[in-house]
């Protein structure tokens, strides 16, 4: 089947900062497929690529089969953006931006006043829909991001960072709408800092650093890389933690008062039994124990932490906030 | 459900921007009403009144196809200039840049919706002067020739402008000095005629002088120089601009990083 991305060394220069390093990503169809990285590492370059916002340096994308420069009108029927900034068509209300955003796609004009409302209700904002966008909450701007990226049905919907900022309610909200469109058959592909939201959703990750892919991989896979701790609670301990030469994955021991944790590789749960053996065997009473997942969140510094010094660029443009900056937006010299 | 997609997406865009402007009368037609109706009646009506014939027409009738022309281009220009920049510096232009059309149906787009305001301003200046003087259509076509060209032509301008200009005082820049210059020394006010012959063959490189020639000699019959050559030369110089236009859309030039 026909990846719906292709990359292959890809590469995006911006003066002297290289943006993209020659990524090599793909992404299959139907997939949720998520992009992580610290801020700078590539991933809004990488997906405005796609959509034309960004002219690659060198190596190739495709979507759906197609080359982003030399079939861009195809690239663009395929794709339903909802971008990090809130750039919205400020001189009509919203469900008429929703139409001409239809219209530009080649949706007949009344299936375009379906669609509308069809994509406002679906996000939860029908009753605004003769607002302007400027009048709209910041919770309610980010679901009208989402219901332009869905307006013209997409193949592939692409989302970037769409729950930053916004709360709990909406962003569970969110996720049941992006959801039912990859279980539709929609492919999705979303950048985000929650790790949280991309241990959830997504079939695949891949993690980004400067520009590269470091590696893509499951959620689980992923945590599996990582290492457990296991904290038993001792009822007499002893002065020092105690040896456990018998268990080969003990990486490293600590006794802190009665508590002695041990960081074991791999899965704390088929670790636990034979350390709790050992301990027996030695003597020790376990009151209490407890097994700590490594997150997703702590592989992910682990795969990026020293990767990059602190004064590398910010090759995506954005900074902490998301914003442009300097001087990876030419386009954001207007400013 | 897809109908005729080609003209869907450039009709949703030529609407669009259309609409952008029809809606806010009071922001794109009300100025160049007022400011016409002062033009006519202090450089009209109350100068006017002492300025002797030229060229067999009294100052006012002379004056009006100037403002007409003048009306036409500055709204053309203004109109494609602000909605691309004003795209460009909220980002909005995205939704269109993201979307499948076409460069060429991006920029006909911009160019026909602004080129029609500066028609639709230009016959609102003409018609306020008909209060002011009794005033004629000599050469039909050629009058209609000529604002669809000189439209056209500023249109096409102003999307190179919302495209290279960095700041909104750019846009003002343009307006102010390059605009501005050409217009008043381009014969609105005066008839080539008068002016010494050194300055008279310098006046004859300002397009703007074929422009305001052309449409003066579809309302008066009366032009400085020859119409058929300043028509061949604008619609040449249009069709330029236009090409232009749709290249530095295709180089995402101000568009993309």
């Amino acid at each position: 089947m026909t990846l719906a991305i292709d990359a292959t060394d890809l590469e995006k220069d911006y003066g002297d900062v290289r943006a993209l390093d020659g990524l090599n990503l793909s992404v299959e169809q139907g997939e949720f497929f998520g992009l992580l990285g610290p801020n700078g590492a590539g991933k809004t370059t990488f997906i405005n690529t796609l959509v034309g916002l960004v002219r690659k340096t060198g190596g190739e994308v495709t979507v759906f089969g197609n080359d982003v420069e030399d079939e861009y009108r195809e690239v663009r029927d395929s794709i339903g953006l909802a971008p990090q900034e809130f750039n919205v068509d400020r001189f009509f209300p919203i469900r008429e931006v929703l139409m001409h955003k239809a219209g530009y796609h080649g949706v007949s004009e009344a299936e375009r006043e379906r669609r509308a409302d069809e994509a406002l209700k679906l996000v939860g904002i029908y009753d605004k829909r003769n607002t302007r966008f400027d009048w709209l909450s910041g919770g309610m701007k980010r679901r009208l991001l989402l219901a332009r990226a869905i307006v013209t049905e997409p193949n592939l919907l692409i989302l970037d960072e769409p729950t930053a900022g916004v709360d709990v309610q909406l962003r569970h909200d969110l996720w049941e709408v992006i959801n039912r469109l990859n279980d539709e058959g929609t492919t999705i592909l979303l950048t985000t800092h929650y790790i949280e939201e991309a241990e959830r959703l997504c079939d695949r990750v891949a993690i980004m650093d400067s520009g590269r892919k470091v590696t893509v991989a499951t959620p689980e896979e992923l945590t599996e890389r990582g290492s457990d701790t296991i904290t038993v609670e001792l009822r007499d301990p002893p002065a020092s933690a105690p040896p456990l030469d018998g268990l080969s994955e003990v990486e490293d021991t600590r006794l802190e008062d009665d508590r002695l944790a041990v960081r074991v590789a791999g899965s704390g749960g088929r670790v636990a039994p034979r350390l709790l053996n050992a301990l027996e065997d030695r003597g020790h009473e376990i009151t209490d124990i407890d097994i700590s997942r490594t997150s997703l969140e702590e592989i992910f510094v682990e795969l990026t932490e020293g990767q990059r010094g602190s004064d590398e660029p910010d090759g995506d443009g954005t900074g902490e906030d998301g914003t442009a900056d300097e001087p990876a937006r030419l386009a954001g010299e207007a400013r | 459900m897809v109908e005729n997609p080609v003209s869907a997406r450039f009709y949703t865009l030529l609407e669009r921007e259309v609409q952008r402007f029809v809606r806010r009368p009071w922001n794109t037609f009300l100025p160049p009403m007022i400011t016409n109706v002062l033009y006519f009646s202090v450089f009209g009506v109350i100068l006017g009144t002492r300025i002797q014939e030229i060229q067999g027409f009294s100052y006012i009738l002379f004056l009006l196809p100037g403002l007409v022309v003048l009306g036409a281009i500055s709204n053309a220009f203004e109109n494609a200039s602000f909605s691309i920049f004003h795209g460009r510096w909220n980002e909005y232009i995205h939704e269109t840049i993201t979307s499948p059309l076409s460069y060429t149906e991006m920029v006909l787009a911009y160019v026909l919706s602004s080129a029609s305001r500066g028609i639709v301003v230009g016959v609102i200046i003409a018609v306020i002067g008909a209060f002011f003087t009794p005033v004629g259509v000599e050469q039909p076509f050629y009058l209609v020739a000529f604002m669809l060209v000189v439209s056209l032509l500023f249109a096409a301008l102003g999307v190179v402008g919302g495209l290279v200009a960095k700041d909104f005082d750019h846009l003002t820049v343009m307006n102010q000095f390059i605009l501005r210059p050409l217009v008043f020394f381009g014969g609105v006010f005066y008839s080539l005629e008068i002016l010494p012959s050194l300055w008279r063959t310098v006046s004859l490189l300002n397009p703007m002088v074929y422009m305001v020639n052309g449409v003066r000699y579809g309302f008066l019959g009366y032009s400085d120089v020859d119409p058929n050559t300043a028509l061949a030369v604008l619609s040449g110089l249009t069709i330029g601009v236009v090409a232009l236009d749709i290249a530095m859309f295709a180089r995402g030039y101000g568009l993309t990083d």
